[in-house]
């Protein structure tokens, strides 16, 4: 067993993305869509912290505070426009969402 | 790192920080202030806030400074797009008073001003930011009240569905974005957009990094085309368009999409300018493929809302084409003499921002008036309110070309740039598809004059929203006699440069 080094970490981010990018084409329900976006922030931030330390400075970890940050935010204004739609009875499922159409 | 505590310069952020406070006197204002005087309050508070936002960028003007260790850059650059950005917010102020207040079934005003002071904010920051972190701050907090402001008519489905589909597509091309940051932090080790230019500078030819950074790219031009609704990105665009509440569709369309051209302009001129050879051939691309498709969607169109959204796809395509005229400026920390492709794209944002706003403003004016977004509502405008039909032709033929409106000269400088960056074909698309856009366009202003009139109008008295559009008229007719001037004042832009060449690390 070689010890992990900065490839490791890039490559399981790598995947996580690709694994949440997928999720966001893919799948219809609207709250795994928003949990596959999570995802790929969260892939992200391993990649910024294994930058951080394979370049040897802060600015990284600086980074994912902020992403940190904006995930949450992203997550409250997401979360309150699904449960308005959901009040109005609709489903959580993008299929559904056809009012505007071309 | 040694950390040398250099004393910030505060004075340079001044306007970011008035928009900052505003937004916290709107929100206590919007706790504090009787329901019932929050129209007249809170909007002379936004205008003045804005106002006073305008006259402190401009006494930054010729400045040229950096502060923050390199963080902020208030240079000539972030005050012309600064300007632009504290312009359609006021504009957007002026339309969106009267429809909050009283269509769609009463929305809260106070919010929707903190919302907007918020995302102007946002964008304000990407417009001075001179760091990866700064730009996705700043872009994601300018995009996030926007989401929000989309969603604004709760009680009607068509908002909230175009809101959720502007999120969903809003926060995957986010976190692609981002992705891509870090693959561009990765390969030169640096956030700081004048550090990634020197790394680069040094290391671009055939490194075992160039893999990574073109990755880094790639990523970051699909993300930021998401952001400015560019094809084959642009889905969420007409959805969103379409649902959002009319000035918020105008407000949209200029701040958050000007928004994103600073972040295309401070990362990839700035930060990205030694891969300049691989992001210009990509920009050129999209901007060609953005252009046409919209164009040709848009004719098929007879929803107004939904066809002036296509319409701002297809002026995002021509704004790209701008960028892709950007020409060499003798490497890193040039003077940049005689480009033009970066001015064209600012007077463009600036020009854009007043004809498009005045146009939506005038769809809200027939909103207000109990009529839909349909062509029908607008068949025989002229007769019954001549000035209205007058107002829209004015912004339409603005936003088709039409010499001797504003429209025309964004459009001739692009050309122009494109000509001197020798990109003769796309110039000609430019040329090909406004008379496609012809079409569309003076298909609304035929049926507002030559149409037999189909439906009432409601006597109703907007006063704020007929200044707005009566100011929107006049600089859409006047400012284009003065446009030298402004394309001057952009031409400053490449202090930038400058700026970025004195940071040190």
């Amino acid at each position: 067993m070689g010890h992990l080094g900065v490839e490791h970490y890039l490559f399981l981010s790598a995947i996580l993305f690709i694994i949440g990018l997928m999720g966001v084409l893919v799948r219809r329900n609207l709250l795994i869509i928003f949990m596959c976006v999570e995802l790929m922030m969260t892939a992200v931030n391993i990649s910024l912290v294994a930058f951080g330390t394979a370049t040897d400075t802060l600015n990284g970890q600086a980074f994912v505070v902020f992403t940190v940050a904006v995930a949450a935010a992203e997550a409250a204004v997401g979360l309150g426009i699904i449960l308005a739609l959901s009040r109005r009875g609709k489903t959580v499922d993008v299929d559904d969402m056809h009012s505007l159409r071309d | 790192m040694p950390l040398d505590l250099i004393k910030p310069e505060w004075g340079l952020v001044v306007p970011q920080l008035i928009v900052f406070f505003l937004a916290i006197i709107l929100m206590l204002g919007d706790a504090f202030i009787p329901r019932e005087r929050h129209y007249i309050l809170l909007t002379a508070i936004s205008i003045i806030g804005y106002v006073a936002a305008g006259i402190a960028l401009i006494w930054q003007y010729g400045e040229n400074k950096a502060t923050f260790y390199g963080l902020f850059r208030a240079d000539d650059l972030g005050v012309f797009l600064g300007m632009t950005i504290l312009v359609a917010a006021l504009l957007t102020v002026f339309v969106s008073a009267s429809y909050v207040e009283y269509l769609e079934g009463r929305m809260p005003l106070g919010e929707f001003y903190v919302l907007l002071a918020l995302s102007t904010l946002g964008a304000l920051i990407v417009a001075i930011a001179g760091d990866l972190i700064l730009l996705f701050i700043g872009i994601e907090l300018s995009s996030l009240a926007t989401y929000v402001l989309t969603a604004y008519a709760k009680r009607r489905e068509t908002s909230l569905e175009g809101a959720l589909k502007y999120y969903l597509l809003g926060i995957f091309a986010s976190a692609i974005m981002v992705y891509g940051f870090a693959w561009i932090y990765g390969a030169t080790g640096t956030t700081d957009l004048t550090e990634i230019a020197r790394v680069l500078q040094a290391s671009v030819s055939g490194d075992h990094r160039e893999a990574s950074l073109l990755l880094g790219l790639l990523l970051i031009i699909v993300g930021v085309g998401f952001k400015m609704a560019a094809v084959p990105f642009h889905f969420w665009t007409p959805d969103a368009y379409d649902g959002a509440p009319t000035p918020v569709t105008g407000f949209m369309s200029s701040v958050p999409k000007t928004a994103a051209f600073a972040l295309a302009i401070r990362l990839l001129v700035q930060g990205l300018a030694p891969l300049r050879d691989d992001w210009l051939i990509l920009i050129a691309i999209l901007a060609f493929i953005t252009m046409t498709f919209a164009n040709i969607v848009a004719v098929a169109q007879r929803d107004v809302k939904r066809m002036l959204a296509y319409s701002s796809v297809a002026h995002t395509g021509y704004m790209l084409a701008g960028l892709a005229a950007y020409k060499s400026v003798s490497g890193f920390g040039g003077t940049g003499s005689g480009d033009f492709g970066i001015s064209s794209v600012l007077f463009y944002l600036l020009a854009y921002a007043f004809t498009n706003i005045g146009a939506f403003a005038v769809v809200a004016w027939v909103q207000h008036r109990g009529n839909g977004l349909d062509l029908d509502d607008y068949a025989g405008l002229a007769a019954k309110e001549p000035l209205a039909a007058a107002a829209l032709s004015v912004f339409l033929l603005s936003l088709m070309g039409m010499p001797p409106l504003l429209g025309f000269y964004a459009k001739y400088y692009v050309i122009v740039a494109l000509l001197d960056a020798k990109l003769l074909w796309l110039a000609i698309a430019i040329v090909v598809l406004s008379a496609i856009s012809a079409f569309y366009y003076l298909r609304v202003v035929a049926v507002m004059y030559f149409s037999e009139a189909k439906v009432e109008h409601k006597k109703v008295s907007t006063p704020l929203l007929n200044i707005g559009i009566a100011g929107m008229v006049i600089a859409v007719i006047a400012v284009g006699f003065f446009s030298s001037g402004i394309l001057n004042l952009a031409d400053h832009w490449t202090q930038a440069l400058s700026v970025a060449q004195a940071v040190t690390p």
